[in-house]
């Protein structure tokens, strides 16, 4: 019943979309922890202005879908700017600025959940807040981070494939070409799903162990 | 030795002293003197503000009008705000923050949780204080940590983690912990509140050691039998104002206050059947 010749035959493609989904990935997590990282201080500043504007983008990029964000980046936005927009820098974006939104959130809730009492041990021994976020707050509160953050890229790595609807050409959009001239989409979208499972189950199983060693340091 | 400390300036000046939440006064006026090497410890009921007055002593709580002088240094001013009607104040602070962080430096403070470190063993926990905050050489610091841990009783158990460790011996790590900033005073939140009975003792031995190598002390505490054998001046807080102020055997034992009284009433069906064998030795 299955024919996979069809994937062989096709391989350059999906290879080239992997390449391209990876390559996605891997810079919008990137990009994502930057912005994320300053999203999440900016909320931790004590600054009611700072805060306010970091909560605004967090709530604007949590609550509108990522496919409805990648459409209006890349079809309303050149629009209302008056300027035209690959569908590289779309995507990027997109994605990034998605990502940012839950990264912030991950990094906020980490910092805001150690122990008040942290900070005043800290502050009675006459350290500065720089002092205490370098020396005690964040490395207790990074360790705490790393399954949340580790969960949230394998999220980000699956919500590449939204890309395919403004014609990037990731896996998914390869797949689905393929699958349009050799009417074989049992086959083309089994794999992709696989090919899926082969990249992020390892993923999720590395995301459990960090998962333990962060709890010993609790 | 009284007559001794009369001589001097206080080490711990508190005028005036008020506090609020919102508009819920909780500090109403506090004026305490404390003597250099006096141990002081401070009772009352649950809301009485005993430990917000302890730790406005470094400022963990920002107080919101008043004045504290840590050995001739204010720490808190809040200025011209004095004189004016107590809820009105702004409670700012016309020190420095520069300032405020090296005067509390020289207080050490010890909490009911602990409060360790939980990422740093306890030889890290020690040195912390000096390390960043005073940027002492490490080297000598980690003698002087391990020197303070041994005489806190915990040799051998240096290179351990807060969790590996009981509560009592958590909270002679946090005591070593205070103590390796050479404070001048030493303020105690509740030390033995958050203990399993049988780790009570070996934290207020630790204290006791402590107070007798003539350490300034301030300790906020419900266990009136230790503050019995403690303290030099016990205090009665009540409703944001000290009620009674005096030797521990006038506060304890003869109180005239009719809430001390109450307060004091079953520490003193025990401490009565203790009499007789007190004023013998006494």
């Amino acid at each position: 019943m299955f024919d996979f010749s069809v994937i062989i035959q096709n391989w350059p493609l999906f290879w080239n979309g992997l390449l391209v989904t990876l390559f996605y990935s891997a810079i919008s997590i990137s990009a994502g922890l930057f912005i994320g990282l300053i999203i999440g201080l900016m909320q931790l500043t004590g600054s009611r202005l700072l805060t306010t504007i970091g909560r605004v983008y967090v709530e604007i990029f949590r609550n509108i879908p990522l496919l409805v964000i990648l459409l209006w980046i890349y079809y309303a936005f050149p629009i209302f700017a008056g300027l035209s927009i690959t569908k590289f820098w779309a995507g990027f974006a997109g994605l990034s600025l998605y990502a940012a939104a839950f990264y912030a959130e991950i990094l906020r809730a980490g910092v805001q959940s150690i122990d008040p009492g942290q900070t005043d041990a800290t502050t009675a021994l006459g350290m500065t807040y720089y002092q205490r976020m370098r020396r005690v707050i964040l490395p207790q509160a990074f360790r705490r981070m790393i399954p949340p953050l580790a969960g949230q890229s394998i999220i980000q790595i699956k919500n590449t494939t939204l890309m395919s609807m403004i014609t990037v050409p990731d896996i998914l959009y390869q797949a689905s070409y393929v699958s349009s001239f050799t009417y074989r989409p049992m086959e083309v979208y089994t794999f992709v799903g696989i090919m899926f499972l082969v990249l992020l189950v390892p993923l999720t199983l590395l995301s459990r162990k960090l998962e333990k060693i962060s709890e010993t340091v609790k | 030795m009284s007559a001794d400390i009369k001589k001097k300036e206080p080490l711990l000046q508190i005028e005036a002293l008020h506090l609020h939440y919102g508009i819920k006064p909780v500090l109403r006026g506090i004026d305490l003197d404390v003597m250099e090497g006096e141990v002081v410890v401070l009772i009352g009921a649950s809301g009485s503000g005993k430990t917000s007055l302890l730790r406005c002593i470094n400022l963990l709580n920002a107080p919101t009008g008043g004045r504290i002088t840590i050995a001739g240094e204010d720490i808190y001013n809040a200025g011209d705000d004095r004189g004016v009607e107590p809820s009105m104040y702004t409670g700012a602070n016309t020190v420095p923050m520069r300032d405020v962080n090296r005067i509390r430096s020289q207080t050490g403070m010890v909490f009911q949780q602990f409060n360790l470190f939980p990422h740093m063993t306890a030889l890290e926990n020690v040195m912390e204080g000096p390390v960043t905050v005073k940027r002492a050489d490490p080297e000598k610091t980690k003698e002087e940590a391990m020197a303070l841990l041994a005489q806190m009783g915990l040799e051998g158990h240096e290179h351990k983690y807060p969790r590996q460790l009981s509560g009592g011996q958590q909270q002679r790590v946090a005591i070593a912990r205070a103590s390796a900033m050479h404070p001048k005073v030493m303020l105690f939140d509740e030390p033995t509140s958050a203990l399993d009975p049988e780790l009570v003792g070996e934290v207020m031995k630790a204290m006791t050691q402590l107070a007798k190598s003539g350490m300034t002390m301030v300790i906020v505490t419900h266990e009136l039998g230790f503050a019995f054998e403690i303290a030099d001046r016990v205090i009665f807080l009540d409703q944001g104002c000290i009620a009674e102020d005096g030797p521990p055997n006038d506060v304890l034992l003869h109180p005239t206050h009719e809430r001390l009284k109450s307060f004091v009433g079953r520490f003193h069906e025990t401490a009565n059947l203790l009499r007789p064998f007190l004023e013998g030795t006494g």
